[in-house]
């Protein structure tokens, strides 16, 4: 392949959340489709938007269930959202694999770091099955023990295994070092020590504190008469009940900011390549400059021609990609450089990474760059919302992080608007300098002095438990 | 109600040096896309330049004539095009998405590449340790990839598919520029290549960007056939790996047959009946009833020639390899003596059904799909009849191909783990 695409852009999706209509100036304008919006009593937020190009219909729901509620129990909220399809009152676990695989349909539950998420796609014909399905399993799950007892096994096993491959867990390394003991340096998956400890009750009470129709939403795209869809709906959620106790708002703590250098080396023994992201804090989600950033970021990471794959990549051939991207939250976010390179090459790829960083704050943007990367951001923007499964996520998240039409609507004037001298400050106020944060996952024996040349090395072996 | 895409709305022209466009309008987003499919993939290479065709890949990126080195991506990017491109045993695909006001230049860009590509010794050079990294990271972070190249390289002992993609280290150092001209020359000629083009674009304009710019590249020669052809197998084979993992990583591979032949429909069914699903064969029984395997799942693809159809198991903690390998089998027993059911067959009909709604949801699911249909099956229609060809089969067709393809002497067994030497 040329490129790694989920590997090396999927950090970009969450950026790219942003959404534009008219984000072409020659062709028709690209809208996004008509769509409905209400509240149910019991604070269910509702959206429905009709697409009829194929016979299906896809539904995206969102739930303040993230990690971020772990507390000690680190991973439950991941083994909760897998947990409600263990049966429900009405349909076995069995039952619901059976009627669901029958007729094609999908469905997972997963939960992110600060929310969790249900999303299922399937043919127009089967509503009348699908949706009561879906409803048992948002507010009626029984969390089976025995079947809980089976996914914890797999869980564990998948815990060991995904430290065979530095690109699966490196991200959580990172958060949990930047993050330090914030809600957000949590990690999604858990590690031996906490998941061990979990019981069925564990499971049962973390639904009942955080699954609530208040602070959900629930999107529904597809092949669908909205008007029949939402009598549907308010009879099958309807009933659901809010919980009483309101959810403490644990992510609103600042984050501080590091006071110095540090390094995180992860010794890999058997590493034949380094694997290394270098930054510090990003932005917020709801940050004013988002779509500003993203252009700016296109120019130094976020592209093929990208300034960091163009200097590590294709003029020195050090690696197979390099790339930047900024991770967003609700009230915090980090900013990373991301590469891999062989064991022998790991100082001239750092050092070189750095020096493209530092060149992003020496040297400007020319017109001719900053048009490529307005044109870039624009012309790969529509294929992003183009099926009804990519346009009901679109609008969980826009639930989620509150952003609301005028965001949309003004995202072309938004990129169009950035001139060489914003994207200076830019650069200067969102891209680190200094006080960088490193997490290397290599051959300790081999990189570790050259670790040490940027500054303080801590040292910790994949094979330990956690991040 | 529905605009369902249909066959015939999908239009076809061939350009006089035989370049084949299959276009197919879509006004869905203002974008369109351009798939190239060059019949040429690791099947085509001999030892000495394994590895060859996904690097060519990488250097038709790497400049032309009237765009130089890193002009071709810097034009498409400054048009707001973005572009990748992947290699297979069979072929290689380059594909370029764009907002539809960029595809003339898209043409030029195209036109430049196939018609007078450069080869820079110095950028062969660079892209040598680029390469060598894709090589390197992907051993770095997948068992299944060294496990993959070993079971390839033991089930076929004659056929190229014995050799990996990305090509043995040795060559990737080694080829010379001459090895990659001889390579162009040979298999980039425009009759060698199916251009799909799905969008917000007319099939006019289409056609007539084609013949501006790339009708008058001249056409080759068709490209010598791959006359070797894997012999029967006529005894197990098995191969072991070592490499640390927590728990190991199993493989068993059938040899099956070619994208064109009768049976692929039924096998493909048959890797659904396996693997699709919780409710699936394997999963229910090895992942879910047995807790032998934290995962499974079996791959049969379209191929030019005979391939493998696979399976992938992750074994579970403290489990013994030979009771997950003989659960495997026993659920191919199951089927080769007991068939399967009407219920379940008719669950995999469906399960296709919303593949297919799936692959025309998006203009790249057309685009990919149209021209895979095109290229591996002979005809881009096939894939609106997919559907069709696939409620045709029934249980006894399925019951009849566990019982051709899935014996004991046609299989090869792969097994990745720390300890191998017990």
């Amino acid at each position: 392949m040329k490129t790694i695409t989920n590997y090396i852009f999927s950090a970009l999706t969450l950026i790219i959340l942003s959404l534009s209509v008219n984000a072409q100036t020659k062709q028709a304008a690209f809208k996004v489709p008509a769509y409905e919006k209400f509240t149910l009593p019991n604070g269910l937020t509702v959206y429905l938007m009709e697409q009829h190009e194929v016979p299906v219909i896809s539904i995206s729901a969102i739930l303040p269930a993230g990690a971020i509620y772990d507390g000690t129990r680190s991973g439950l909220a991941s083994l909760t959202a897998s947990g409600l399809q263990y049966g429900t009152k009405n349909y076995s676990k069995t039952k619901i694999e059976e009627e669901l695989d029958f007729i094609g349909a999908s469905l997972n539950t997963y939960a992110s770091k600060e929310s969790a998420g249900l999303s299922s796609k399937f043919a127009s014909k089967d509503i009348d099955k699908v949706l009561p399905i879906l409803k048992e399993i948002l507010v009626d799950p029984i969390f089976d023990k025995d079947e809980f007892e089976k996914e914890r096994k797999r869980v564990l096993t998948n815990l060991d295994q995904a430290k065979q491959s530095p690109r699966n867990v490196i991200n959580s390394y990172w958060d949990k070092f930047i993050y330090g003991s914030h809600v957000y340096g949590n990690s999604l998956t858990g590690s031996q020590a906490t998941v061990s400890k979990f019981s069925i009750d564990d499971l049962k009470n973390f639904y009942s504190s955080n699954y609530s129709p208040k602070g959900s939403a629930i999107a529904i795209a597809g092949d669908f008469n909205s008007k029949d869809m939402r009598a549907r709906l308010e009879t099958l959620f309807g009933s659901w009940k809010a919980n009483g106790s309101a959810q403490a708002n644990l992510a609103a703590q600042a984050v501080p900011a590091p006071s110095s250098t540090r390094i995180l080396l992860v010794n890999k023994e058997d590493a034949r390549e380094t694997t290394f992201l270098i930054g510090g804090l990003g932005i917020r989600r709801d940050n004013p400059d988002f779509v500003a950033i993203e252009v700016v970021n296109t120019v130094f990471g976020g592209r093929f021609t990208s300034w960091l794959n163009d200097e590590l990549r294709v003029n020195s051939g050090l690696t197979y990609g390099a790339n930047s991207r900024f991770t967003p939250l609700k009230n915090s976010g980090t900013f990373a450089m991301s590469t891999f390179t062989a064991n022998k090459t790991t100082e001239a790829t750092i050092d070189k990474a750095l020096q493209v960083l530092d060149s992003l704050h020496e040297k400007g943007f020319s017109d001719k760059t900053l048009a490529s990367a307005k044109n870039y951001v624009k012309g790969q923007f529509p294929p992003r919302y183009e099926t009804a499964g990519q346009l009901a996520g679109l609008l969980t998240q826009m639930f989620w992080y509150g952003f609301d039409e005028s965001f949309i609507n003004n995202f072309e004037k938004n990129v169009d608007g950035l001139t060489a001298q914003k994207s200076k400050e830019i650069i200067n106020k969102y891209f680190p300098k200094d006080k960088l944060q490193f997490v290397v996952i290599g051959k300790s024996e081999e990189i570790r002095k050259i670790a040490e040349k940027y500054g303080t090395v801590v040292t910790k072996e994949i094979k330990a438990d956690g991040f | 109600m529905f605009a369902q895409t249909k066959a015939d709305d999908v239009k076809t022209f061939t350009l006089k040096n035989g370049m084949k466009f299959l276009v197919l309008e879509d006004i869905s987003i203002p974008n369109a896309n351009m798939y190239l499919f060059y019949k040429v993939g690791s099947r085509n290479e001999y030892p000495g330049i394994t590895g060859l065709s996904h690097f060519f890949e990488h250097m038709m990126f790497n400049g032309a004539k009237k765009y130089g080195p890193k002009m071709f991506d810097q034009t498409m990017e400054f048009n707001g095009g973005a572009n990748n491109a992947y290699t297979t045993q069979n072929v290689t695909v380059y594909t370029n998405w764009f907002p539809v006001s960029a595809m003339e230049t898209i043409f030029d860009l195209e036109a430049d590449r196939i018609s007078s590509l450069s080869i820079d010794p110095k950028m062969v050079e660079s892209e040598r340790g680029v390469v060598l990294s894709e090589r390197s990271t992907s051993l770095e972070n997948s068992p299944w990839s060294m496990l993959g190249d070993a079971l390839n390289a033991t089930a076929f002992q004659e056929h190229p598919y014995h050799w990996t993609v990305i090509g043995y280290e040795n060559d990737i150092k080694n080829w010379t520029k001459e090895d990659l001209e001889k390579y162009f020359k040979t298999y980039y000629a425009p009759n060698n290549c199916v251009v799909v083009v799905s969008g917000n674009v007319k099939v006019d304009n289409v056609k007539q960007l084609a013949e501006k710019y790339l009708a008058n590249i001249p056409k080759g020669p068709e490209p010598k056939a791959v006359h070797l052809v894997e012999p029967p197998q006529t005894g197990e084979r098995r191969v072991t790996v070592q490499k640390e993992v927590p728990t190991p990583y199993m493989m068993i591979g059938y040899h099956t047959p070619e994208a064109k032949h009768k049976d692929y429909y039924a096998l493909s069914i048959l890797s659904s009946i396996f693997s699709n699903g919780n409710s699936s064969r394997l999963y229910s029984s090895l992942v879910d009833k047995k807790q032998l395997a934290t995962s499974v799942f079996t791959d049969f693809s379209e191929s030019f020639d005979p391939n493998l159809f696979q399976f992938y198991m992750e074994s579970a903690e403290n489990v013994k390899e030979a009771d997950l390998e003989n659960a495997v089998y026993e659920e191919i027993e199951k089927i080769k003596k007991d068939g399967i059911s009407a219920q379940e067959l008719q669950k995999i009909k469906n399960q296709k059904l919303m593949e297919f709604y799936s692959q025309l949801e998006t203009i790249n699911g057309k685009s990919n799909n149209i021209g895979t249909y095109e290229v591996f099956f002979g005809d881009y229609r096939k894939m609106f009849d997919a559907p069709a060809e696939y409620s045709k089969v029934t249980a006894a067709d399925v019951k009849r191909v566990a019982n051709e393809y899935f014996k004991k002497s046609n299989r090869t067994v792969g097994i990745l783990k720390t300890n191998v030497e017990d």
